[in-house]
């Protein structure tokens, strides 16, 4: 019976030669972004779930409170470790510290500066499971002056050599030896490192570091024991914390209590600042949408063409149940053959994916595991085939199976008549998700238009940021800027320990304003030229200065917005007043100006209140260029950079970019969105196109017989467009509403954004209609110059 | 072997009233060879429906191989009419995307016969009706007289107790007309029983009765001697 069914679906198909290909070319696009979606969204979910311990390993986080806000904080410092282990050994049964370092290596004569270095506690590769190729997983760190390669890293330093027990030189005066060799760090992994050392290197450099408890610099990963209970053990952290910072949390007035969190939720957290491989939970579910929309869109293609030939087959539906099928055996015999299209559809996607599988990654940016060798992946596409094959099948199964064998035998199902409203149906809701796509991509691009033309409060061009990250030049910093000064191509340098964009710490601050009141702001620890370099503008006071000898130690510029946070109506009344950073000045120091608030944070987030403060804390030189010669500048300043910190490679980037990467999120979005939109409105378009020629066969006669009574093309190309164009339009109509909800939805992630225009609306209607229009029109024009003697002489 | 009283069948749309069937009964038995006619309109087809199960009489009695069939639901009708009545229709009604062979096969897959079974019944019956060497062309490839041979070797494989024929040589010329008729005659001669519609007077001749037919009722049967 099945084989029965099989060969007849295959001749079927060949017969209809059109309808088949529209429908396997639908189909195939439509599930082939199901399944690059789906690769990426399990790629997604199954972060760190590769750990054996995994279910018991957990990070340490502080959570401190900040206007009602709780802001969960990953740094804690390398005190606490010892103190959990030694305070609950009946519910920890291992701690492991890992701090992110970036430090020169060399072998023989070749340095590399390493950004992607962990140091930890010896027993990392016991806790986690990053296998080891070579060397014991036990012993690899035990002694402090060891260090464990991946194998991608180890390739880099000695090719095919055997690495083992070979000497590398880390930041110049220590010898580490390779005790073993890691396989690489799997991509779904939020810790990524290319060599691990042991923390213990740091303790003869830094002895207080360890002992001293508030200075939070690493993460620490608690192991529990099987049986122990996650919430009991935080609720004992109050206890704890009172123990060994209630002290200073007293002096300070700030306050943090402690949470451990589950090592998969670790990936998702995406607001904790921490410099860690992050997901973005929103986007993962945007993407999930998008997948299950155009699978929809495809399959609706397939009931619709289905139905509209119902009428083709309707008298083999007849013969069938003259010659005793019933419905049951009908119903079987549809739902196979749609099947039989789905299984051809994945296997053409399956190709299709490999062929795409290098542009997606440019895409997403970094490279999926391999699918061929991933179980669920075969599971997903017999899901899908089953689904695909059941929800365009059943209902062009139930439709056609339904005939009365007697009208259909004797030719008395009017073509194309029934369903036609289910037909259109489907149409008007395949239109309203593209027109919804495209309005999506309307407001975003210009949203982020926006956003990059934004007058920022400063000026981001031509400013090089070159950052501190080894100790030569975080040492001769000074010496690197007055070098800088000398170039002609410089026109000013300011160091620095945040660029607008980047980290800014939040520190307690008490101010003469209310001295009993604690106030948590925003800081920038700069030199006196941060004004000058960024062209911030003074709105009250003055710029800091070299000619008040005590500006470094005594002065402070504050933001409009600290202004007002302080109570002060006006930025004047502030001029004179005194404030003081709790934890990092031991004197107070005097307001000498504010400055016009600048957006030091993405726009996403509202200007905060912002104390800049002299200090020695900069990470970074910003340097303002002249436009003009920007190579030779360029050349010049690595010039300099190789006398400051020889050992080192020159490495920079410019604040306009760094300000762009912050919307890298919804630039992706807006991207994958587009792409998307165009397959959508691509697909839903095939299934118009099909619906059109077979409205265009099927009406010939009439045609016909319309042009030989006087009608003229025109017209009959109106006839023939305007009834596939109305549930087009109807179905844009029901998207633009849709569309400005889930896109002011979106909107409110910016602090600021744009309006919404009519006209956002009636660009993606007016695309929509104008590809539908083509698409229609084409067939109905083709049917309107034929020939009518000939039309007619057929029937 | 069929028995119909006071069968009734009206067609309804939102203005008119048609009567196809008016208080029928007929009575036909095994074995026998009947001709309907009557002008178009006087209820043939829909009689034929009806006798074939394809169609439900609004009221009076159907009484089949012994079993009362007028109430018969969709499924119990396509199970009795599988298994005892074959067709053939004016216009052949072959499945245009099957070969000779498929369509001849496609009842017996229907009442579930096993593979190998199949093929033999159907090469039997296919040599019966002398189209063999056509086993595997398409419909479109055969004349008519050949198309309607395929049509009554797909009606009789299941060896049905009744034929239902309407207008059969209705599309054929008479040197092809007279095969089929032929055709028919020899399988009634080996027991099934035949009811045939016809315009034909030349045809009806081939019947063993006549039933002449008017708005839906009977006005005449005459005995064929």
């Amino acid at each position: 019976m099945i084989k029965n069914y099989l060969s007849f679906a295959i001749k079927n198909f060949r017969k209809q030669k059109l309808f088949s290909l529209i429908n396997i070319l639908g189909l195939t696009i439509g599930i082939t972004c199901c399944l690059m979606l789906f690769l990426f969204i399990q790629n997604e979910f199954s972060y760190d779930n590769f750990h054996k311990n995994g279910k018991n390993i957990y990070r340490v986080m502080r959570v401190g409170e900040m206007n009602g806000e709780k802001h969960e904080i990953p740094y804690v410092s390398a005190a606490y470790a010892p103190a959990l282990l030694s305070d609950f050994p009946d519910v920890i049964q291992k701690v492991v510290r890992v701090v992110r370092d970036n430090d020169l290596i060399s072998y023989n004569n070749t340095s590399y500066n390493e950004k992607n270095v962990v140091l930890a506690d010896d027993n990392f590769f016991s806790v986690f499971s990053f296998p080891l190729i070579k060397g014991n997983p036990t012993t690899a760190l035990k002694d402090p002056n060891s260090i464990v390669l991946t194998e991608t890293t180890a390739k880099k330093y000695f090719g095919n050599d055997d690495p083992m027990g070979k000497i590398l030189q880390f930041n110049k005066d220590q010898q580490l030896k390779i005790t073993g060799i890691s396989k690489d760090v799997p991509v779904n992994s939020h810790l990524q490192f290319d060599m691990v050392v042991p923390l213990e290197i740091l303790r003869p450099m830094l002895p207080d570091w360890f002992t001293n408890f508030p200075n939070n610099t690493l993460f620490t990963y608690v192991q529990l024991k099987p049986d122990a209970n996650p919430g009991q053990l935080e609720k004992r952290f109050p206890v704890f914390m009172d123990k060994y910072l209630g002290k200073y949390y007293a002096k300070t007035g700030a306050k943090m209590s402690l949470i451990i969190k589950p090592l998969n939720k670790i990936y998702f957290a995406s607001d904790n600042f921490d410099n860690v491989k992050h997901g973005n939970r929103k986007m993962v579910y945007i993407f999930m949408s998008i997948a299950i929309l155009i699978l929809l869109i495809a399959c609706i293609n397939f009931i619709n063409l289905a139905t509209a030939r119902a009428t083709d087959r309707s008298k083999e539906v007849g013969l069938r149940k003259v010659l005793g099928a019933v419905k049951k055996q009908l119903l079987s015999q549809f739902i196979l053959e749609s099947v039989l299209f789905a299984t051809l559809a994945c296997i053409l996607s399956v190709l299709l994916l490999q062929l795409l599988m290098p542009a997606y990654t440019g895409l997403l940016g970094y490279k999926l595991p391999a699918f061929w060798s991933n179980p669920w992946f075969y599971i997903f596409i017999l899901g899908v085939i089953v689904i695909v094959g059941l929800l365009a099948g059943s209902y062009p199964a139930i439709f056609l199976s339904s005939f009365s064998p007697i009208e259909s035998l004797k030719g008395k199902l009017k073509a194309g008549s029934n369903g036609a409203f289910f037909r259109k149906t489907l149409v008007v809701f395949q239109f309203s998700i593209s027109v919804l796509l495209i309005i999506s991509v309307v407001v975003m691009m210009n949203q982020m238009r926006y956003v990059k033309n934004f007058d920022l409060g400063f000026n981001k061009e031509q400013s090089m940021i070159v950052r501190f990250d080894n100790f030569d030049i975080s040492r001769k910093k000074k010496q690197f800027k007055n070098e800088l000064l000398t170039l002609p191509s410089v026109q000013n340098v300011s160091l620095m320990s945040g660029e607008p964009g980047g980290f800014h710490d939040r520190y307690s601050f008490e101010a003469e304003s209310n001295p009993a009141e604690k106030y948590l702001l925003n800081t920038e620890f700069s030199d006196l030229d941060i004004v000058k370099t960024l062209g911030l503008k003074i709105i009250a006071g003055r710029d800091f200065s070299e000619n008040f000898g005590t500006d470094t130690t005594q002065a402070v510029l504050i933001n409009r917005t600290t202004a007002a946070t302080l109570g002060y109506n006006t930025p004047e009344q502030a001029i004179g007043k005194w404030i003081r950073n709790i934890t990092g000045d031991s004197l107070r120091r005097t307001i000498v100006g504010v400055v016009e608030d600048y957006h030091y944070t993405s726009l996403q987030t509202a200007i905060g209140p912002l104390v800049i403060s002299p200090g020695k804390d900069n990470r970074l030189a910003l340097i303002k260029l002249n436009p003009s010669k920007l190579k030779s500048t360029i050349s010049d300043i690595k010039k300099v950079y190789a006398v400051v910190a020889p050992d080192y490679p020159f490495e920079y980037s410019f604040l306009d970019d760094r300000f762009d990467q912050l919307y890298r999120t919804e630039s992706k979005q807006e991207s994958v969105l587009s792409i998307f939109s165009v397959i959508a409105i691509f697909i839903a378009c095939l299934g118009l196109f099909g619906l059109s020629s077979y409205t265009a066969i099927k009406r010939t006669k009439e045609v016909g017989v319309r042009k030989v009574l006087g009608s003229s093309v025109e017209n009959i190309v109106l006839l023939l467009s305007k009834d596939l164009l109305k549930p087009v339009l109807l179905g844009a109509c029901i998207a633009a509403p849709v569309g400005f909800y889930f896109m002011n939805k979106w909107l409110q992630g910016f602090a600021y954004r744009i309006e919404f225009r009519w006209w956002m609306f009636a660009l993606a209607i007016f695309i929509a209609l104008l590809i539908a229009l083509l698409t229609v029109g084409v067939q109905a024009i083709k049917a309107a110059m034929a020939n009518p003697v000939k039309s007619l002489r057929t029937e | 072997m069929i028995k119909i009283t006071n069968l009734e069948k009206i067609y309804r749309t939102e203005e008119v009233e048609t009567v196809a069937l008016n208080k029928l009964s007929i009575e036909v038995k095994g074995g026998e060879f009947v001709a309907v006619m009557g002008p178009s309109g006087c209820g043939k087809s829909t009689l034929l429906n009806i006798l074939g199960l394809l169609d439900d009489p609004d009221a009076g009695s159907f009484v089949f191989n012994g079993i009362e069939v007028a109430k018969f639901n969709e499924r119990k009708r396509a199970d009795l009419r599988k298994h005892n009545i074959g067709f053939v229709f004016q216009s052949f009604n072959l499945i245009d995307e099957l070969t000779v062979f498929e369509n001849v096969e496609l009842p017996l897959i229907y009442t579930g016969v096993k593979s190998a079974d199949r093929k033999k019944r159907v090469e039997e019956v296919l040599d019966k009706v002398q189209i063999m060497h056509r086993r595997n062309h398409y419909p479109q490839q055969l004349s008519g007289g050949q198309q309607q041979r395929v049509a009554v070797a797909r009606a009789v494989v299941n060896s049905p107790k009744l034929i239902l024929a309407d207008e059969p040589t209705g599309n054929l010329d008479s040197s092809n007309g007279n095969e089929v008729m032929q055709m028919l005659t020899d399988l009634n001669e080996q027991g099934t029983t035949i009811v045939m519609v016809t315009h034909s007077e030349h045809d009806a001749r081939y019947s063993h009765r006549i039933i002449r037919m008017l708005d839906g009722q009977t006005v005449l049967e005459n005995i064929m001697v």
